[in-house]
């Protein structure tokens, strides 16, 4: 899926972070022993979807290059479908961790291309690209248990 | 493709916001096509002149009551408009995109930029105070207060339908004043769902009034005894006229004109980040914005020229034409059919006095089923002199000129023989050129890095030479300047 405008770079993001607050929904439900855990990484999507639409929203300008700042931007459209490995609480966590570690190369590449253009939008997305890496450690450290 | 949901679903019949009240025109009404889709979504009235005066009238009765309420009960109203401004973000933005064509970005873009102005007007107690100094004599104390003066005209342009309005009437109202906005016929929409918000707000009535119509409305605003100044965008001959208007019966006046606004790209310019930014200034807005490039001017060798001119079509020939409500659109359609006839007519002239057609525009390919009604693709010409028609006057559209010049000097000399003086821009990696550039250009608003130099709602928009006519601007202090007059108090207590 190739990006141009910051519309759909914003929108694809959002997208993402729903169905990740969705996906994490489901794993409370089918591992209530980790609820704790889950809960805190589908509030983070909660959060990381408002940090988005603000600086989306509160830098918006008719005169920065919002329609040219994304070009050739691309990510992969599964990351804003619902996806949930089957069998074993390990192979879903393996798929969990994949889908992490797509979604933080996604907001890295964006927050990359973009950084001339729209100071507060890459700036969040590096943000959120960082936080990957702690989520990522906390589903590794369920691995096996 | 991701079209986003139309706010306007059945044709609107939109209506004068008179002392509070909507009131149906008496008027003739003319209908509002979407450029994109070729819909009809609104009929808009043409109010005759008794209408006017009802809302002159409102106005006035409104001004003795609302200079009374402090400033800080004036601010409030605007607190409120600006989180029911935040609520309805969206769907203002998306009335925009169906009434005037420009991409969701750009007209999110504009929403904001008008928003910024509220925040900005909300700071009146502070701005708007006076200045004092005590002994100007042995016991006698000189003070300076700023008072409001009545009702202003507001009367807007087609391009920035939403924005254009805020540079002018949040400063108007919280200073005391009452405004009557006449937003254009082409494009009212957006104004009549703030006019909503304003009286959601709880603005009193008669503070802030809607009018439709056209060139008799806006005359007979400006010629009424009791509207006290007038707040302009437009074109030059219109801008003009109004300035001398107000000028021969003594009404205050903000005339914004038209525009030829050069770029000038130096041989040291980053292209990788110029060209998006370029792509920006040409054929945002499709070009409709008196802030957009008009004149790319390169300065360099012929290596650097051919390079940038392969960079600057390769990008501008891959711009996405199409329904700005689909969110992979970079470039919407011309406002209007005759917007599109008059950039064609242009095209023609390029030709015919002897321009190089590099990119030619005038076939559009729009993504999606849309007719073609009042698209265009971007166009880019090579060749162009100072003297041809597409070199100096203003097309209003997404044509790019392409000139050259052999040093900075050069290039300055090739913007200040132009009439206009409402932008520049510099591509540079310089200091030296830059602050040259911006030391003498003789422009109301410089880019250094920045294809589109529109200044932030706490800066004034500027403009000079045959873009501007008046002595203050809308947006930020000067605005609160010119909704007020200065009245100076000395006294003495025996």
């Amino acid at each position: 899926m190739k990006f141009q405008t910051a519309s759909q770079i914003v929108n694809f993001a959002i997208r993402i972070e729903e169905k990740s607050e969705k996906l994490y929904e489901k794993l409370v439900e089918e591992y209530p022993q980790e609820k704790e855990i889950f809960s805190t990484l589908l509030k983070e999507n909660r959060k990381n979807k408002l940090w988005i639409q603000r600086a989306y929203n509160e830098i918006v300008s008719d005169a920065l290059e919002t329609g040219f700042s994304f070009e050739g931007v691309s990510a992969d459209k599964s990351l804003a479908e619902d996806s949930m490995n089957e069998g074993s609480s390990d192979s879903v966590l393996e798929g969990v961790l994949e889908r992490e570690e797509r979604i933080q190369k996604f907001y890295q590449d964006t927050a990359e291309k973009s950084k001339a253009f729209l100071a507060d939008l890459p700036r969040v997305f590096e943000r959120i690209a960082k936080k990957q890496d702690n989520r990522k450690k906390i589903i590794r450290s369920l691995s096996g248990r | 493709m991701t079209v986003l949901e139309e706010p306007i679903k059945e044709k609107i019949l939109l209506r004068n916001y008179i002392g509070g009240e909507w009131t149906e025109s008496e008027g003739e009404y003319q209908e509002i096509m979407n450029p994109a889709t070729g819909k009809i979504i609104a009929k808009v009235p043409f109010s005759s002149e008794k209408e006017v005066t009802e809302a002159v009238e409102g106005a006035k009765e409104a001004f003795s009551e609302w200079r009374r309420t402090t400033p800080l009960a004036r601010v409030r109203c605007l607190y409120r408009l600006k989180e029911l401004l935040e609520e309805n973000f969206e769907q203002l933005s998306r009335i925009q995109t169906m009434e005037h064509g420009k991409t969701i970005d750009e007209s999110r873009g504009e929403t904001r930029r008008g928003i910024e102005n509220v925040e900005v007007a909300t700071g009146i107690p502070s701005l708007m105070m006076g200045e004092n100094l005590e002994d100007i004599a042995r016991g006698i104390d000189e003070y300076l207060v700023r008072q409001p003066l009545g009702v202003f005209a507001c009367i807007a342009p087609f391009n920035f339908p939403f924005m254009v309005p805020l540079w002018f009437a949040p400063y108007a109202v919280t200073t005391g004043n009452c405004i009557i906005v006449k937003p254009s016929p082409r494009d009212p929409i957006s104004q009549v769902k703030l006019a909503e918000l304003v009286d959601e707000a709880g603005f009193p009535p008669g503070v802030w009034s809607l009018v439709h119509g056209g060139e008799k409305v806006a005359s007979a605003l400006l010629e009424h005894p009791d509207i006290e100044g007038a707040c302009f965008v437009g074109s030059t001959p219109v801008a003009k006229k109004i300035y001398q208007k107000c000028g021969q019966v003594g009404k205050r006046v903000v005339a914004q004109g038209g525009a030829k606004n050069f770029v000038v790209i130096m041989p040291d310019a980053d292209l990788e980040k110029t060209i998006p930014s370029l792509m920006t200034s040409f054929y945002g807005n499709t070009g409709q914005r008196c802030l957009s490039g008009a004149v790319a001017l390169v300065v360099g060798n012929d290596v650097f020229y051919k390079e940038f001119v392969q960079r600057f079509c390769d990008a501008a020939s891959q711009i996405k034409t199409g329904y700005g409500l689909d969110e992979g659109t970079q470039m919407g359609p011309m406002q209007s059919r005759e917007g599109k006839e008059r950039v064609l007519r242009y095209i023609e002239k390029g030709i015919s006095e002897g321009a190089k057609l590099t990119l030619d525009g005038r076939k559009a390919e729009v993504e999606g089923e849309y007719p073609e009604t009042c698209f265009l693709s971007p166009t880019v010409f090579e060749n162009v002199s100072s003297d041809m028609s597409i070199g100096k006057e203003e097309i209003f559209g997404p044509v790019a000129s392409i000139m050259r010049a052999a040093n900075l000097d050069e290039a300055i000399n090739m913007i200040h023989r132009n009439p206009y003086g409402n932008a520049a821009s510099i591509f540079t990696s310089s200091g030296r050129s830059a602050r040259e550039f911006k030391y003498r250009v003789v422009c109301g608003n410089i880019g250094v890095n920045i294809g589109i130099a529109a200044p932030m709602a706490f800066f004034p928009f500027s403009g000079m030479k045959d873009s501007f006519f008046g002595i203050l601007h809308g947006q930020g202090k000067e605005a609160v300047r010119f909704f007020t007059e200065s009245k100076v108090v000395i006294q003495r207590w025996w």
